[in-house]
């Protein structure tokens, strides 16, 4: 498979533009880096009324279709949008609904999908996705979570570590093994009788985890998300390659806002008389996270863009952003970091946040060298079974 | 940034495409059997040169080069667009480069910009049919990447001006008709005031021109050397004292900054990550091909990533919204981020290659004819030229980002 075709615009209209700059405008005002500050130290780790405004702007539900309460809107503008939230660190679970919401749309049936994606986009229902198994694993053939048929419905057992929100959630999505070994998709409903949801210590603490124990619990047949025009593998890839897309924006979000703290850095900072940005040493290091950024932008919008023409041929396009997402953005907090001398590794330099995020958004979905290893298939054919060590 | 045929496009625009690739498909010349030069800058034989010069004789006949440029001049004053796809398509048909790059793509735009009526009607049609060739006289021997403190000097006289001085790494200057020369008209003015931007003929009494060798052991490029050389008048481009603005054009031309230029490209081989991929397929290592090796794939993805990354970037380049953060970002990246891009790529297909790399330019054994040692050897000339990657890095640093200066 090589890359598909896109429109030459990527599909941009100045309603995209619009909803960036509203945005920005919004995050500008709303969520400050000293707001990021006081959330990362608060114990509760949400913020109910930053969510409830920005289901009013309609963020919540705005790929989803509007005879659903969404926006009915395309991944051009959840791209433009994340890229925005990343770029404030917006500690409140958009992503985690967003991926919700493509489970939906790829596993549920119309009526499960008119069950759940009005109060999602509401805002009134905080649904997260289970992107991960116990031990980390999160591809198809690694899902080791069971759900087993029992009287009018189903047994689950299984942990689903890291979970986005999860201790806030009211609706979790997540995929387990039927015993026949196939994979279906279940939207359970929080809190349900022997699932234990505790509350992880995370890296960064703007975007808190949970891990979901369930531990036998009986769910209604009608959890089980069928009746959608796919196949729950095929459901599962295509949250994911939304999923890479989409992660891969908010990163290059953060990237941008690192890169630009590290610049204001090195003009205000003089030693030996002058600005170290007139240092080459430093400017071009810094100049290095520009071109990464710039060009892991493009590849986040263009595979927005080819979701949007046709989300079944645009793996290569959102494998491509996430792994060049996953190598920009740690280059940029740790050249952040270190450029930033001796205040950079404390505490009140800011850099630290987006350090943080930059390794929890490498570190799921895959990170460039998994991506390298698929698009790797594409370019030269599959690796050979016996290839030696 | 070029490419982009992988595009939803306009009924219209897919039908010139259309028209042009089965055009190349017809037209483009056969490997004449002896060896081409891989860009501009290796052209050494009189029968390289000949073959060349014939190929884009044939394509500004059949109305493919200077599109966008005014029909008064010599051009068919048509969209950009549609030399942009010219150019894209040139490149898929890997046909032989157009050997008047200087003359279309660094001084007709400049001429075109700052010429007098007489100087546009002068010298644009011969640029575009290749009846004359353009070289630049820009670098010296104490001025590379402080072009703006360049020596060479020109006087006054009655008649016009007369050059003294040295210019160095000239590309094409043995076939050239006619040079972009920059020159110090001013000893007392400051160092960028002084300077002035001539159209300077090649045929004048006092130079000479000598050939430089590069490390392939191919020619192409040579110093020139200006013993009172005399032009007329006219040879001034823009206003005495105005050079560097006007070299400053040229140079944002050279490093596909700016749109707009004839038409064409400079090299025959837009090196492709498929391109080394069916290299991996046939090349052999470790008792299996290079294809199979999981640290060559990654870094071949690596590649592949990037490539894709700055064809993207060229359609994203030309649509201002998506460009509001850092508008010039993308365009002042170009010349950088290709002509590194582009060693990688060269030196990885060595690599890949292992034992097979070894053979050079004559050996009937060569892999390729030797074709990736030569071009990771000649890639240099694009990370050097128009430029150093490290000039670039602080043009970007200083103009994008807004550094203070580093000197």
């Amino acid at each position: 498979m090589s890359y598909p075709q896109l429109p030459t615009d990527f599909g941009f209209t100045e309603e995209h533009d619009l909803l960036r700059q509203s945005a920005r405008r919004f995050l500008d005002e709303r969520c400050t880096i000293q707001d990021i500050r006081r959330f990362s130290e608060s114990a509760v780790g949400h913020d109910p009324q930053l969510w409830k405004e920005i289901a009013a702007l309609g963020w919540l539900g705005l790929v989803l279709p509007e005879a659903h309460g969404g926006a009915g809107l395309g991944h051009l503008h959840l791209a433009l949008l994340l890229h925005e939230t990343g770029r404030s660190l917006l500690p409140v679970p958009l992503l985690a609904s967003a991926l919700a919401g493509f489970a939906l749309e790829a596993a549920a049936s119309d009526a499960q999908r008119a069950r759940f994606e009005p109060a999602i986009a509401s805002g009134e229902t905080l649904a997260t996705f289970a992107l991960c198994d116990e031990g980390g694993g999160w591809q198809a053939d690694e899902i080791r979570a069971t759900a087993e048929p029992g009287d009018r419905g189903f047994v689950l057992r299984g942990v689903k570590p890291f979970v986005m929100a999860g201790a806030h959630a009211g609706l979790v999505i997540a995929p387990f093994r039927l015993p026949g070994g196939e994979l279906a998709h279940f939207a359970v409903e929080l809190p349900t009788e022997r699932v234990r949801v505790e509350s992880e210590t995370g890296i960064d603490p703007t975007r808190r985890t949970a891990r979901i124990v369930f531990d036998g619990a009986r769910v209604p047949a009608t959890a089980r998300l069928e009746g959608g025009a796919r196949d729950a593998t095929a459901a599962l890839q295509r949250v994911h390659v939304r999923g890479f897309a989409a992660l891969a924006a908010e990163m290059v979000g953060g990237a941008e806002s690192v890169l630009l703290m590290t610049r204001d850095y090195a003009i205000a900072r003089k030693q030996f008389g002058k600005q170290i940005g007139a240092f080459q040493a430093v400017k071009h290091p810094i100049v290095d996270v520009m071109i990464g950024v710039e060009l892991a932008r493009t590849h986040a919008l263009a595979a927005a863009a080819a979701i949007d023409h046709g989300p079944d041929t645009a793996e290569v396009p959102a494998r491509m952003a996430k792994a060049l997402a996953s190598e920009v953005y740690p280059v940029a907090v740790r050249r952040g970091v270190q450029l930033h001398g001796g205040f950079g590794f404390t505490i009140d330099c800011d850099v630290h946040h987006y350090f943080k995020r930059a390794l929890w958004s490498r570190a799921m979905l895959g990170d460039g060298t998994h991506h390298r290893r698929q698009l790797a298939r594409h370019l030269l054919g599959p690796l050979s079974g016996t290839a030696p060590e | 940034m070029s490419q982009g045929e992988q595009a939803v496009e306009p009924q219209e625009i897919a039908d010139f495409r259309r028209e042009v690739r089965a055009w190349m498909q017809a037209n483009k010349p056969a490997d004449p059997g002896f060896k081409l030069p891989q860009s501009f800058l290796e052209v050494e034989s009189d029968r390289q040169f000949d073959f060349l010069r014939a190929w884009q004789r044939k394509l500004y006949d059949a109305g493919y080069l200077g599109l966008d440029w005014p029909a008064e001049y010599g051009g068919k004053g048509d969209r950009l667009q549609r030399q942009r796809i010219v150019s894209q398509e040139l490149s898929r048909a890997r046909a032989p480069f157009l050997v008047n790059v200087i003359g279309l793509q660094w001084a007709g735009p400049t001429i075109l910009h700052y010429g007098t009526e007489a100087q546009k009607k002068r010298f644009i049609g011969p640029i575009l049919s290749a009846e004359e060739i353009w070289c630049q006289g820009f670098s010296e021997p104490g001025a590379g990447s402080d072009l703006a403190s360049a020596t060479a000097r020109a006087e006054r006289t009655p008649e016009g001006w007369r050059v003294t001085g040295h210019k160095v790494w000239t590309t094409l200057a043995h076939k050239s008709k006619w040079m972009i020369l920059l020159a110090r008209t001013d000893f007392e003015a400051g160092k960028y005031e002084g300077l002035s931007y001539f159209l300077f003929p090649m045929d004048a009494e006092g130079v000479t021109v000598q050939p430089l060798i590069k490390m392939t052991g191919e020619g192409g490029f040579n110093q020139v050397i200006f013993d009172n050389a005399p032009m007329p008048k006219e040879a001034l481009l823009g206003q005495e004292g105005q050079g560097w603005q006007v070299a400053l054009t040229t140079l944002l031309f050279e490093r596909g900054a700016a749109e707009g230029s004839g038409g064409g490209q400079a090299t025959s081989s837009a090196e492709s990550v498929h391109r080394v991929a069916s290299v991996a397929k046939r090349a052999h290592r470790d008792g299996r091909a290079a294809a199979q090796d999981p640290v060559l794939r990654d870094r071949m993805a690596a590649l592949w990533i990037e490539e894709e990354s700055l064809r993207l970037a060229s359609l994203r380049a030309r649509v201002p919204g998506l460009n509001v953060d850092r508008p010039q970002a993308l365009r002042l990246m170009n010349k950088l981020v290709y002509s590194e891009f582009n060693q990688k790529l060269s030196e990885l297909a060595c690599e890949l290659l292992g034992p097979e790399s070894t053979l050079w330019l004559g050996d009937p054994n060569a892999f390729d004819r030797a074709e990736w040692p030569r071009a990771y050897m000649n890639s240099f000339g694009m990370t050097i030229g128009g430029g150093t990657s490290e000039i670039q890095r602080n043009i970007l640093g200083e103009r994008v980002l807004g550094l203070p200066k580093s000197k």
